[in-house]
């Protein structure tokens, strides 16, 4: 059977706001857009030729984009929990059925959740004093922003970069609280050096695992110690590294998980989200991604 | 009507005295001049003269805010300020485009009026070519407009003012203070119905309490806004007028205004307001109003 690779971003993309036009239009008593920035996002993803793209994420952190719209939160430096966290409007549904508009038929929008742990790890808790409770709660208020974004997305993907350096024990049945039954393929994003917790990361209730393979390619070996049957999204280009690879670089390295995981390689992408780097080389960095992905695809 | 557990600044800005707890100052006003079409400094001189008298009767200070529309309007502008406002009355220059305010503060500056001149306003759209203006030619007070495109909440507010709701590198103050602006003014960012409108009159004592300067907004621009009331002609401008009571009521120390022409209206109600304010003030929190308030001057 022939190899297939869909090629995917995992988040975030850097779009310059204009903060001029923002208070333009607040002088002019207009309702803040956000669209220009969204479109440019969409334009850049689509034009590189990638098949799995999101909004960009570019109205916020990752972090501040949820909590910001979750009740019990208050963003000062950082996210305060001042209150009951729920889910009370949809967060990122409005921007995800903008998006899905711009998008040309073959072209597949992910719905980007931050992972709950992380949002746990990332705020200030000053009401539950209780790090699980307060998880739980983000996970319920998550899944029900999933669920609302279910008619709108191809695929749910779930950032938990803290899961690389702090596994909670109730880990699984935090991510299960987000998937469970949901009726599009899911995806665990845990970026950074991840060796460590391979046997509980493969038993994560999710489609499919992704993580940063190109900065930390030693997971290549770490894997070879353990069985693992699951779709697996390979990190092919850095988001922390302005070089851009070239596409027999990223050929040669797809190649390399193809080798270990075989056809449950479904995805390639940016290591991570690329909000840090320069507009022109996070581009140039998803066009040789696509041409690679042609490429694997036998194209 | 209320104190605040956080200590209050107050500014002399040019001999007018601005912030401090509720009831012991009377509430600034600013009156907004030349918002529309070609400037008319024969009107505008009258304008003025009439909201001197008034403020003189009860004690409401008006500072006049001038808008700038056009490059070509900054000289006879300037000309009139220099002509037609008393000598240390300080006023407000209020321009939305970076390059006539770079022009204008060279302007004030070759004038030797910067020491009178409150800047309105410094915000999240500010060039850097602004920024370094302001650096060379500091006015002596600025507006700060806490206007977050993100969050339109008093927490959004607070954000925008602290770090700059990633949207800047730093947060409104820290910038302000960069650029060497000692005597910083909150506006609240009053925003049209639909926009979270009363978030900018519900900032107005959280701010107060999180930062203790001076804050106040231009709530009257909601009424111009609300597009409903134009079938209440007779209405709308009582309710324009109005519009600028809940700013003492909440706490607030500035009103901005306009036209200047409803001073005639604006003033007294804002006295009356403030010896509201004032009246249980002192009494419950024991804030003696100054001997310039609307109450030491109106009720002998």
């Amino acid at each position: 059977m022939k190899q297939h690779v869909h090629t995917s971003v995992i988040g975030s993309y850097p779009i310059s706001i204009t903060t001029q036009d923002l208070m333009n239009d607040y002088f002019a008593e207009q309702q803040t857009s956000w669209t220009q920035y969204i479109e440019q996002a969409v334009h850049d993803m689509t034009a590189a030729g990638i098949t799995y793209i999101s909004d960009g994420q570019t109205r916020d952190p990752f972090i501040q984009l949820f909590t910001r719209k979750l009740n019990g939160c208050r963003i000062r430096q950082r996210t305060e929990i001042i209150g009951r966290v729920e889910h009370h409007t949809p967060i990122t549904v409005p921007d995800q059925i903008y998006t899905k508009r711009l998008l040309p038929r073959h072209v597949m929008l992910i719905g980007v959740l931050t992972g709950p742990y992380t949002l746990t790890k990332s705020s200030v808790d000053s009401f539950y004093h209780d790090e699980k409770q307060l998880a739980f709660d983000f996970a319920a208020a998550l899944r029900k922003e999933a669920e609302l974004l279910l008619k709108h997305v191809d695929l749910i993907s779930i950032d938990e970069p803290v899961f690389s350096n702090e596994l909670p024990e109730y880990a699984n049945e935090l991510i299960q609280t987000i998937t469970k039954g949901l009726s599009r393929p899911t995806r665990l994003h845990v970026c950074g050096d991840v060796s460590g917790i391979i046997p509980q990361l493969v038993d994560m209730p999710v489609d499919i695992l992704s993580h940063e393979f190109k900065a930390s390619p030693h997971l290549f070996n770490v894997f070879q110690e353990y069985p693992c049957n699951r779709n697996m999204c390979i990190g092919s280009v850095r988001s922390d590294d302005a070089v851009v690879e070239s596409v027999e670089d990223i050929v040669t390295h797809v190649n390399k998980a193809i080798a270990i995981f075989d056809k449950n390689v479904v995805q390639i992408a940016p290591d991570c989200g690329q909000r840090l780097l320069p507009r022109t080389i996070a581009f140039q960095k998803l066009k040789n991604l696509a041409v690679a992905g042609e490429i694997l695809n036998g194209g | 009507m209320f104190s605040f557990t956080k200590e209050q600044t107050t500014y002399d800005i040019s001999g007018i005295s601005i912030g401090g707890q509720p009831g012991m100052y009377p509430t600034v006003l600013f009156g907004g001049l030349f918002f529309k079409g070609e400037p008319d400094f024969e009107d505008a001189k009258r304008h003025i003269q009439t909201s001197d008298e008034r403020s003189k009767q009860t004690g409401v200070p008006v500072i006049p805010d001038f808008f700038i529309r056009k490059v070509e309007y900054i000289e006879p502008i300037l000309s009139f300020i220099e002509k037609a406002i008393p000598k240390k009355h300080p006023f407000s220059i209020d321009i939305i485009e970076p390059s006539i305010k770079i022009q204008t503060l060279e302007q004030l500056a070759s004038r030797k009026l910067l020491p009178r001149t409150i800047y309105n306003s410094i915000h999240i759209g500010m060039t850097k070519e602004e920024n370094e203006a302001l650096r060379t030619y500091t006015p002596e007070a600025a507006i700060i407009v806490a206007f977050n495109p993100k969050d339109k909440s008093p927490d959004g507010k607070i954000e925008v003012l602290e770090n700059g709701a990633h949207l800047l590198e730093t947060g409104l103050l820290e910038l302000a203070h960069q650029i060497g602006i000692e005597k910083t003014l909150i506006d609240t960012a009053a925003l049209a119905p639909g926009e979270n409108s009363g978030a900018a009159i519900a900032a107005l004592p959280v701010i107060k309490e999180e930062y203790g300067l001076p804050t106040g907004c231009a709530i009257h621009n909601v009424v111009e806004k609300s597009r409903w009331l134009n079938d209440f002609p007779f209405a709308k401008k009582t309710v324009d007028v109005a519009s600028n009571n809940a700013i003492p009521l909440f706490g607030g120390d500035y009103a901005i205004f306009g036209p200047m022409e409803n001073a005639e209206l604006v003033v007294p109600l804002i006295a009356w307001q403030d010896i509201l304010v004032s009246e249980y003030t002192e009494n419950y929190f024991g804030i003696s109003p100054v001997a310039s308030h609307p109450r030491r001057k109106l009720l002998k």
